[in-house]
């Protein structure tokens, strides 16, 4: 209780009163303070976030929802707004810049999947269907497809005979990144795919992938991947940065589902959850960055 | 609402626990029947591998809802889930003619289980809010589901999409439970 007390207090005055004399006395203001302290990535951006965010100011506070192309007329904005010059402090406009393309970005990131997810697989689509088949030729490139409908479509994953009823929630999104990881790594996906279809330890290869593209979906929707992107994006995210962190839960989930054990398929809901939790930890680090490391790099060349 | 009405039904039983087992075919919509009951989010459903467990509490009433993925390389193992089944839900999509047949031979041989012997079935004819879908009692009558005389039987046009029918069934699934006790 006193808890909450204090922090009330200390969010509505102290932090402004201290925020005032500090810059009294150092002569910078807030987010000056933060880009000089820390390096560019999760820690400057997510402090800058927050001091934007919690601003009492609309210029600073609108910064945060502006489009891309206005980020330059921003920054200025700010620095007029808190008396910055330029000359005295030469990183500031570049590393603010930065930050706000990195905060900025995560937003459109999360419309730019959100639209791909609203796309329904079509059959009628003829660049739905080319994917489709792309996918089999690159998990299979020695096996040719018999039909368009068939029994086959089970050897990589799917539940029947016709894969398009599989994305359900996911639309072309577990389409799209089912395709990436195995056009970026072909041979990872391969390996992966014969773990999907081991006799004992086995699981369905593209439906365990729709289901990893839901975990990666919810994880950005609630704002949990922002220290992985700040991290490992310059700028703004994209799209293939989403991709690439499917790739790596598709990869890591393969070894952890190995290392486990299960006892059957039907335990995968449970190791999800364990898996689940176990990126989520590693997403609390300050200098979080699920990347794909090949263990088979130097074979790679 | 829904749901909180049926399980005032129950209020005769209190602590009963009633464990339903959903099966069906895979794309037949069993996970969003399940979330629907649960008033989860059913935008974002995925295909089920394993299973999805969840429990719907009120006063005093717990319905244990089994929903075991429908693909056919893990129906083998719907097997493991019968034990203690006080109700059959099985789903099929009223739109997906072509596998009618496979459908029905899967019923058939659910019905011919000995752990399931006696225990009620409800039928959601699903996906209602499809052009193509065919109703009920076309389903019925191809599945034969007059013949079946082991057992109380029902089949029920729904949505899971929309929820339309669902209340209707579950409705009929506490019915039989209590008729079950007397």
């Amino acid at each position: 209780m006193l808890g909450y007390v204090w922090q009330w207090v200390y969010t509505s005055y102290l932090r402004y009163w201290l925020k005032w004399l500090i810059r009294q006395v150092t002569g910078k203001c807030e987010l000056q303070r933060i880009c000089s302290r820390y390096r560019p990535g999760a820690t400057r951006t997510t402090s800058a976030e927050y001091s934007l965010r919690s601003s009492k100011s609309r210029v600073l506070r609108g910064a945060l929802e502006s489009s891309q192309d206005k980020l330059q007329q921003c920054v200025a904005e700010i620095m007029k707004e808190k008396n910055v010059e330029p000359q005295k402090d030469p990183l500031f406009k570049e590393s603010l810049h930065t930050c706000l393309l990195q905060i900025t970005g995560y937003s459109s990131l999360y419309m730019s999947v959100e639209d791909l997810r609203k796309q329904v697989f079509s059959s009628e689509n003829g660049g739905h269907e080319a994917m489709i088949l792309k996918l089999w030729d690159l998990l299979m490139p020695n096996v040719k497809l018999e039909s368009r409908l068939t029994k086959q479509w089970g050897d990589i994953g799917f539940q029947g005979d016709d894969p398009k009823t599989d994305f359900r929630g996911m639309g072309m999104l577990g389409l799209v990144n089912l395709l990436f990881f195995s056009e970026n790594y072909p041979k990872e996906a391969q390996h992966v795919l014969s773990h999907a279809n081991h006799p004992k330890l086995g699981y369905s290869y593209a439906i365990v992938g729709i289901n990893l593209t839901e975990m990666a979906y919810s994880l950005l929707k609630s704002g949990a991947l922002k220290a992985h992107f700040y991290n490992t994006v310059k700028g703004a995210p994209e799209l293939q940065h989403f991709h690439q962190l499917y790739c790596y839960l598709a990869y890591e989930f393969d070894k952890f589902w190995l290392l486990e054990e299960p006892e059957s398929i039907m335990q995968f809901n449970q190791y999800r959850e364990k898996f689940h939790n176990v990126v989520k930890t590693h997403l609390q680090e300050p200098d979080v960055s699920l990347t794909l490391t090949l263990s088979s790099k130097n074979e790679r060349k | 609402m829904g749901l909180l009405s049926i399980l005032r039904k129950l209020k005769s039983t209190p602590d009963q626990e009633v464990r339903i087992l959903l099966l069906g075919l895979d794309n037949g919509g069993k996970t969003t029947l399940l979330k629907q009951l649960a008033s989860e989010d059913i935008s974002h459903i995925t295909p089920t591998q394993g299973f999805n467990i969840k429990s719907v509490q009120s006063q005093g009433f717990k319905l244990n809802v089994w929903d075991i993925g429908g693909q056919r390389k893990i129906r083998p193992y719907w097997r493991n889930y019968f034990e203690n089944t006080d109700v059959l839900i099985y789903v099929i999509d009223s739109a997906d003619r072509k596998r009618f047949e496979e459908t029905g031979q899967e019923l058939a041989e659910l019905l011919d289980e000995e752990k399931l012997s006696g225990v009620p079935v409800l039928i959601f004819a699903n996906k209602q809010d499809l052009l193509t879908a065919a109703p009920a009692s076309e389903i019925a009558e191809g599945l034969n589901l007059h013949t079946i005389r082991d057992r109380m039987w029902q089949i029920q046009s729904c949505s899971a999409l929309t929820g339309e029918g669902i209340q209707e069934g579950m409705n009929w699934v506490c019915k039989s439970v209590n008729s079950k006790k007397k």
